[in-house]
């Protein structure tokens, strides 16, 4: 969700690789062979991640609009759910909920804190899943 | 620069530390896979004042692109420092510490120990290691023992060493991620400030290996035949080591479950048990577990610093993209342990 480097910079680096092999005189060293199968790997998560990124997407915005729309009205909660909503992306999404979380460091709403941090957490596993190729299920974890 | 000025400068450093005669040259030297921070080179001398049998080395060098600005000095020093250590590590023979040499960098060059370097985010290798597990427990044994004699060494002998209390060192990674970070992360962010709120009572420094996993070993007929991969050692608390072993990353987790062993080696309470006969000191779990979350936070910085240079053009490795995938895993080690 929070991971650096988009789709359209890995593939471009996975033609790079397979062009530096292509042109490698000689049969391959062990770092040439290390480079090629690293590429291969990335294809394989890069399209599971593609698969299940709108899902996850949407469903950590909508889990973490609930809990905070559970705490009640506030100006600055307000804010935060309105920016947390409009993320386009895992970036957007990672430096609207890093401030909200940094704001409620000083201690005025450990519920709802912890509720957030139960949300980032329930996304590591969703996460994870969806690497190893499970669907992201728009219910789970609630 | 060509293969044949790297295997001169190779050979000539090794001439200049008494390592080889005027008669040796250069059999092979050859790029392995392995070594993201350092790049290793397999290096074979012929060299008749020392036998008619290829002598095997490894050349160590510190890349102008690597993941991690240590000092490959100070590694070249510990090695040194634990040759007369009950440590299996290869002996040492010359640093030459300037930036621009035909390997791209300072270089050392050291003996190649037999074994082999076991990969624990491989089915097979861990289960060699759940064999040995369930029957003689010898890489158990010794991977828990090399631990002890490395947390024992008298710090007299290394001069020179980094030197990092609890904080400075939660700062140091942090102020990587900072610098380095191209996408925000509120897991790295909220754990950072998690460990700034507990830190633990300070115990007497020791040398900290720093990367202490099955990995950085080389198994030879169910032995530990060397610890290797010092780049992170300094001297510290010893319980990153416990932690950083810990993370179920350290065990083989990549997307999928990896071994349930701790560190794919030993069952955590056995473990325990020995390191505390062996050195008198009992494991806490519970700051371990705090040690663990910053190990987890360490790799995000040196696989952050990859992906920095990788996405600036500074590295056409592609593993370094390769490791973003590796992110995933680590937050969930963190959420699992502070307990979210």
């Amino acid at each position: 969700m929070f991971n650096p480097l988009g789709a359209d910079e890995l593939i471009a680096g996975m033609g790079r690789t397979m062009r530096a092999a292509a042109r490698a005189e000689g049969p391959l060293d062990d770092f040439a062979r290390g480079q090629l199968l690293s590429g291969a790997s990335i294809a394989g998560l890069l399209a599971a991640e593609l698969a299940s990124r709108e899902a996850l997407l949407r469903r950590t915005r909508r889990r973490l609009g609930e809990e905070i729309a559970a705490a009640g009205a506030d100006p600055t909660l307000d804010a935060a759910a309105g920016r947390i909503a409009a993320a386009d992306d895992g970036d957007q999404l990672g430096a609207a909920l890093g401030d909200l979380l940094a704001e409620l460091r000083d201690g005025r709403d450990p519920e709802l804190r912890g509720r957030l941090l139960a949300v980032l957490r329930e996304m590591t596993e969703l996460e994870l899943a969806a690497l190893a190729g499970e669907r992201v299920p728009p219910e789970a974890g609630r | 620069m060509s293969a044949a000025a790297r295997a001169d400068a190779a050979l000539e450093l090794m001439r200049a530390a008494g390592a080889a005669g005027s008669a040796a040259r250069v059999e092979s030297l050859v790029q392995m896979e392995g070594g993201w921070s350092r790049h290793t080179y397999a290096l074979d001398l012929l060299d008749p004042e020392r036998g008619s049998a290829p002598r095997r080395y490894i050349v160590r060098v510190r890349p102008q692109d690597s993941v991690l600005d240590t000092d490959l000095g100070q590694e070249f020093r510990i090695f040194a420092a634990l040759a007369e250590e009950p440590i299996p590590v290869p002996a040492v023979h010359g640093y030459e510490p300037s930036e621009d040499t035909p390997f791209g960098g300072p270089f050392f060059v050291m003996d190649r120990l037999p074994g082999d370097a076991v990969n624990v985010w491989r089915g097979r290798d861990r289960e060699l290691l759940e064999r040995n597990w369930a029957g003689s427990r010898s890489i158990a044994e010794d991977f828990v023992a090399d631990l002890a004699a490395i947390h024992a060494v008298d710090l007299g002998r290394l001069d020179g060493v980094l030197a990092r209390d609890y904080r400075a060192t939660v700062e140091h990674w942090r102020g990587i991620y900072e610098d380095v970070r191209l996408v925000r992360d509120p897991v790295v962010e909220e754990a950072y400030a998690w460990l700034l709120d507990h830190e633990p009572e300070p115990i007497a420094p020791t040398l900290v290996h720093g990367d202490y996993r099955i990995g950085n070993c080389l198994v030879d007929d169910g032995r530990l035949s060397a610890v290797l991969d010092w780049e992170l050692a300094s001297i510290g608390d010893r319980r990153f080591d416990f932690g950083y072993m810990s993370l179920d990353y350290s065990a083989g987790r990549f997307v999928a479950p990896g071994s349930p062993l701790l560190g794919a080696v030993a069952e955590e309470e056995w473990f325990d048990r020995r390191y505390e006969a062996l050195s008198g000191m009992a494991i806490d779990r519970s700051v371990a577990n705090l040690y663990a979350v910053l190990g987890a936070l360490m790799l995000f910085s040196i696989m952050g610093t990859g992906i920095h240079l990788y996405a600036r053009g500074e590295t056409p490795d592609i593993r370094t993209a390769w490791s973003r995938f590796v992110f995933p895993g680590l937050r969930r080690d963190i959420a699992t342990l502070i307990g979210w």
